[in-house]
């Protein structure tokens, strides 16, 4: 009798131990998950953005990889429709990708909460895109829709811009008509840095342009000689 | 060209120009509400009146907006809705005093009709006289293209 009851227990005892070794091996895969997720409990670990299969950076390094710019036409949230002019405009836009189910996508709704508050420049315009409300939860969107932001539920547009998962960040000029840099980012502040390294690409590339016509107005053309002299002998010369 | 259509209304828009389709929500248990649709060349604020309040201090002198408001069926039949079909706007019909809120150097323009059934206005605000043919030709490709459900 006494060794049946030990050979339950040691039964017992087993399925314990391989029930308890499971659980830890599942909290152990949605700690790493949600750490992928930029949601993880580690405060020291690096913030930096999501990597997706696309590229994280706004700047324009790649500009023929970019979906062609559209306008964005979809529902509003007020039983309403909506058509967002993209292409054809004076200003640029930045589009914001969310839905309202992402854990990442709060702190982005927050933070657009507060318009003034995100220091974009004058000639950006913020754009919501979450996808059609079938596919998202209508209360969930009307608690989290900033007032002075136009938000667009737009399933259509997701695939036009080939938004890889929310949040995505998409910028487009809208005088050229073309994306001029897209990406993610776990912060508004992230979103924010880019957006001022792609104007600096911008400005830098305006520099080039301005510098290769000055050149070209003085006679020196691409593979000049004069273009390849080092400095002591740009020295040698105005010593002489 | 895609088309913004809800509520009984579809149009086309042109290059640069938005638009909303809306019915304002119901506040009350007797009250009524019809369709709301605002065109414009510019970017269009959130927060806008049914007739511009929010919108037309934001015009530059290029700009213009486009309201197409929807009246009840008690209207049907008056005289001030006795024309018929979406009307066109002509240079002459604008003037500083059809301005459902002056502002300087803008121009409006009201127009009141009948399409399959239902009673609209169109009101219309130019944001200068020198670009006002420019505004016309551009607002009259609008609404050759609207269409007005019953």
């Amino acid at each position: 009798m006494t060794t049946a009851i030990l050979v339950v227990e040691s039964v017992v005892l087993v399925l314990l131990t391989l029930l308890v070794a499971g659980l830890l091996r599942s909290h152990a895969e949605i700690l790493r998950r949600l750490h992928a997720l930029g949601a993880g409990l580690d405060p020291d670990a690096d913030s930096t953005p999501i990597s997706l299969n696309r590229s994280v950076d706004l700047r324009a390094s790649d500009p023929d990889s970019f979906a062609a710019a559209v306008d964005v036409v979809g529902a509003g949230l007020r039983d309403d429709a909506v058509h967002v002019s993209i292409v054809g405009t004076r200003h640029r836009t930045l589009l914001a990708f969310l839905s309202s189910g992402c854990l990442t996508c709060q702190g982005f709704w927050d933070a657009f909460a507060d318009a003034p508050g995100l220091d974009l420049p004058d000639d950006i315009r913020l754009v919501v895109v979450t996808k059609n409300g079938d596919e998202e939860s209508m209360s969930a969107l009307r608690g989290l829709a900033p007032s002075g932001v136009p938000v667009v539920m737009s399933s259509a547009a997701w695939t036009d811009y080939r938004v890889p998962g929310s949040p995505y960040f998409v910028l487009i000029d809208g005088s050229e008509g073309r994306v001029r840099g897209e990406g993610t980012g776990a912060h508004w502040d992230q979103v924010k840095n880019l957006l001022r390294q792609a104007a600096d690409d911008a400005t830098d590339d305006t520099r080039e342009v301005r510098i290769d016509r000055e050149l070209l107005a003085h006679g020196i053309e691409p593979g000049d000689p004069s273009l390849y002299r080092t400095a002591e002998q740009i020295s040698g010369q105005s010593r002489a | 060209m895609t088309k913004l259509a809800a509520h009984g209304l579809a149009v086309a828009l042109p290059a640069g120009w938005e638009g909303r389709i809306q019915k304002r929500a119901v506040t009350g248990t007797t009250e009524q509400t019809h369709s709301v649709v605002h065109l414009a060349n510019f970017p269009l604020p959130e927060q806008r009146d049914d007739f511009g309040g929010g919108v037309t201090p934001l015009m530059r002198s290029p700009d213009v907006f486009v309201v197409l408001f929807e009246y009840g069926p008690d209207s049907l039949g008056t005289p001030l809705f006795a024309a018929q079909g979406v009307p066109l706007v002509r240079p002459d019909m604008f003037g500083s005093k059809r301005l459902q809120r002056p502002l300087p150097g803008q121009l409006g323009c009201q127009q009141f009709f009948t399409a399959n059934g239902r009673a609209f206005c169109l009101y219309v605000v130019a944001g200068s006289r020198a670009y006002l043919p420019r505004i016309v030709t551009g607002v009259n490709a609008v609404l050759a293209d609207l269409d007005v459900g019953p």
